[in-house]
């Protein structure tokens, strides 16, 4: 049997690579990681209309075959011989033809490698409109190898590139020479390429004017004009840097840029949230109705259903960051937004490319950590991991909604809107100082030390392609789902048992209430006996240093699916029965509320506000867990994590209520 | 010998050498910073770092450590 051939796709990064990928694959792909790591790449198979039976891979953006981290040094060796794949049968190198003097080296090395090459010069709209065009017959005879140019907007010359692909995997199958790596890696080789690049470039890039062309050609001269053209930067690029990038004005713009992005991603997505929320409470309720008032008619509406609630309510919120973050980084302000944050990043241990990452963090930390694969740098990218969790995500939200509205006089009410802001800006200089602090540790902590930079390519602004952003939208929502949702659903489940049993059927009062206030009382009452409650139990005497007693620390065990089940978790074991306004009475319970073995008030100003410390805190959500299990490689940083976050969270929220008492504010 | 982070903006300067020494020089070779080529400050951000070099025509943001490894002339 014939082995299906392998074409793989290689590239520099903003060279039209991914472009070609989606022409060429109908945009029909999975994206899968290198066996044993989390460098991702995409592999599918050619677009029927193109009837070319070969497996195609597209692969991270390579500057060259000499690796600069252990993630380019894993993409060049599966370059050579896939880990499932194996050798590929043809490679095809994309150029930006207004980039060629830079992006030559990489098709170059190939070709050196040994390897079986189509070099597909992109972007010719962009050298048309400075009048000039490259010469692909020439460029073919004198690299020796096939050269075609294609227009990704357009999708003209793919069909020329269709063919010549078919041809070339008719040809003899060709293996490269990994040997070849080594002589990559020499100053002396470097500049000497270039040099003869140079020369390549000058002889390859004509006016579109034909006439000129031959002109120049017959008089073998080259047109010094024409080289400064090329070496010019796009003049509209320049014309908005000097607004957009100015010294002083250009940070400026870069805060209202993101604070505006920050409030969309509450404002925007709050009705949505809405109507998720209210979409499943009422399917919750009205499969509770149907099924009746059992087990199992609990088990459908308050683990399944809620559960799946849980896991979709954020979707908004995912949905709007990343449609926003795309359109940005296809306008190409992303890359400028990191060179101007890069500066105060680095002197806490990170880098300009984390600071995406980290503003993810507050809608979610799951997409968040998967952003973090942008960040080169090993020791950076885990230190960004690390303080995501410290991001106000907004499962926090809900939490200090009901903790400040209890909080806030009511004859004040703008007095909440200024303690949330208060609580965020906290957030974000907690996170700051502990990313200080980890940074000083990191021999011990982090344990990778790797000299840092910071080198970035700022490209040309462009109207964003929003078929291309709404697809990535898409792929990173339904990585979220893919890879929380299952945990979260799966705690649930548990949450819901632990909370269910083992008083499944209790015996209440039931003279004078109706259906509604029957069910409530029960879901309390089972509540107050459930394994839940034994194991709030078991933690009183750990909540009782911050003044709280076992029924807050079964919420806070709760909270461990999905933080925002802390509201619901306190409404239930409040004996809240009023379903039309649950907020309000469940303030009126809090206020009402005593610790039952001191008979103290349970909800003051400094347990209330204690409470909301240790939420900025703490790591309570296993989903983050996993994912930074996942991404960092190890069980190690989690853990860190895990314990750091909540007992610095215990401790802060312990030294708050008692600072707070002993000043008199109870 | 001058540096590139010591450019004004604006003012354009002929890459001489890049300076074996920094653990990211290969790096800045590769990414087109080399000898004989011209470089132009375009601007940086408001802590004078990263700077932002037009070359080959395009825009590249280095942080001034990386700048003061690339001399001119």
């Amino acid at each position: 049997m014939i082995q299906t051939p392998l074409v793989t796709l290689v590239g520099p990064p903003n060279s039209g690579k991914t472009t070609l990928f989606n022409i060429l694959t109908g945009k029909h792909f999975k994206t899968v990681n290198y066996p044993g790591s989390t460098v991702e790449y995409s592999s599918g198979d050619f677009s029927k209309k193109f009837n070319i039976s070969a497996k195609i891979l597209d692969s991270p953006g390579l500057i060259s075959l000499n690796p600069n981290s252990p993630d380019e040094e894993l993409t060049i060796q599966s370059l050579f011989n896939h880990p499932t794949n194996g050798i590929p049968d043809l490679i095809l190198v994309t150029a930006d033809s207004s980039q060629l003097s830079r992006h030559l080296l990489l098709a170059k090395q190939l070709i050196e490698s040994g390897f079986k090459v189509i070099l597909v010069i992109t972007m010719i709209d962009i050298l048309n409109r400075k009048k000039l065009t490259v010469n692909h017959k020439l460029l073919r005879d004198i690299i020796k190898t096939d050269v075609t140019i294609i227009n990704g907007k357009t999708e003209e010359g793919i069909d020329n590139l269709v063919k010549i692909i078919k041809s070339k995997l008719t040809e003899e199958r060709k293996f490269p020479n990994i040997e070849k790596l080594k002589i990559f890696n020499h100053k002396e080789y470097l500049i000497k390429s270039f040099e003869e690049i140079e020369s390549i470039v000058n002889k390859v890039i004509e006016p579109l004017n034909s006439d000129l062309t031959k002109a120049n050609n017959e008089l073998n001269i080259l047109n010094p004009v024409l080289k400064e053209v090329t070496r010019k930067p796009d003049e509209l690029t320049l014309k908005i840097d000097r607004i957009l990038l100015h010294k002083y004005f250009g940070f400026f713009f870069f805060l209202i840029f993101m604070g505006v992005i920050f409030s969309s991603i509450f404002w925007l997505a709050a009705p949505l949230m809405d109507l998720v929320d209210t979409f499943f409470s009422s399917l919750a309720s009205y499969s509770s109705e149907a099924l009746g008032n059992n087990w199992y008619s609990h088990l459908i509406a308050d683990g399944i259903i809620s559960g799946t609630g849980a896991v979709l309510i954020f979707l908004p919120q995912i949905l709007i960051l990343f449609l926003i973050l795309g359109l940005l980084e296809d306008t190409g302000y992303l890359a400028r937004g990191a060179m101007l944050i890069d500066k105060p990043l680095s002197k806490i241990g990170l880098n300009g490319k984390s600071f995406v990452p980290m503003l993810s963090g507050f809608a979610c930390a799951i997409p968040a950590i998967l952003s973090t694969r942008t960040i080169s740098n090993r020791k950076e990218r885990l230190l960004t991991i690390f303080i995501i969790p410290l991001m106000s995500c907004s499962a926090r939200l809900p939490v200090y909604v009901l903790l400040i509205a209890y909080l806030t006089p009511s004859d004040k009410p703008w007095l909440g809107g200024f303690f949330l802001s208060f609580v965020y800006l906290i957030s974000i200089l907690l996170s700051i100082v502990v990313a200080y602090v980890i940074n000083k540790f990191n021999k011990k902590l982090i344990r990778y030390e790797v000299e840092s930079a910071f080198i970035l390519e700022l490209p040309t602004y462009k109207l964003p392609k929003l078929k291309v952003v709404l697809r990535n939208t898409f792929e990173n929502s339904k990585q979220y789902i893919i890879r929380a949702g299952p945990i979260i659903m799966l705690l649930s489940l548990i949450i819901w048992f632990l909370t269910y049993m083992p008083n499944h059927s209790p015996v209440i009062d039931k003279t004078g209430l109706n259906q509604e206030e029957i069910a409530l009382l029960e879901n309390s009452e089972r509540l107050t006996y459930s394994y839940a409650a034994n194991l709030g139990s078991f933690i009183e005497p750990i909540m009782l240093p911050l003044g709280l007693d076992w029924r807050v620390g079964v919420s806070l065990i709760t909270a461990f699916a999905a933080r925002e089940v802390f509201v619901s978790s306190m409404a239930l074991i409040f004996k809240i029965t009023d379903e039309e306004n649950i907020q309000s009475s469940l303030l009126t319970a809090m206020k009402n509320a005593k610790i039952e073995s001191t008979g103290q008030p349970l909800f003051t100003v400094s347990t209330s506000i204690g409470l909301i410390f240790f939420f900025i805190f703490a790591l309570q959500c296993i989903s983050t867990l996993a994912v930074s299990r996942k991404e960092t490689g190890s069980w190690r940083i989690p853990v860190l994590q895990l314990v750091i976050f909540t007992s610095t969270a215990y401790f802060i929220s312990f030294i708050i209520v008692n600072f707070l008492r002993a000043i008199g504010i109870n | 010998m001058k540096n590139a982070s010591e450019l004004n903006f604006g003012e354009k300067a002929v890459i001489k050498d890049i300076n074996s020494s920094n653990p990211y020089y290969k790096r800045l070779l590769e990414i087109g910073f080399t000898p004989g080529e011209e470089i132009e400050l375009i601007n940086t951000s408001i802590f004078n770092d990263p700077m932002t070099f037009s070359l080959r025509g395009t825009l590249i943001a280095i942080r001034k450590k990386q700048a003061e490894s690339i001399l001119i002339s």
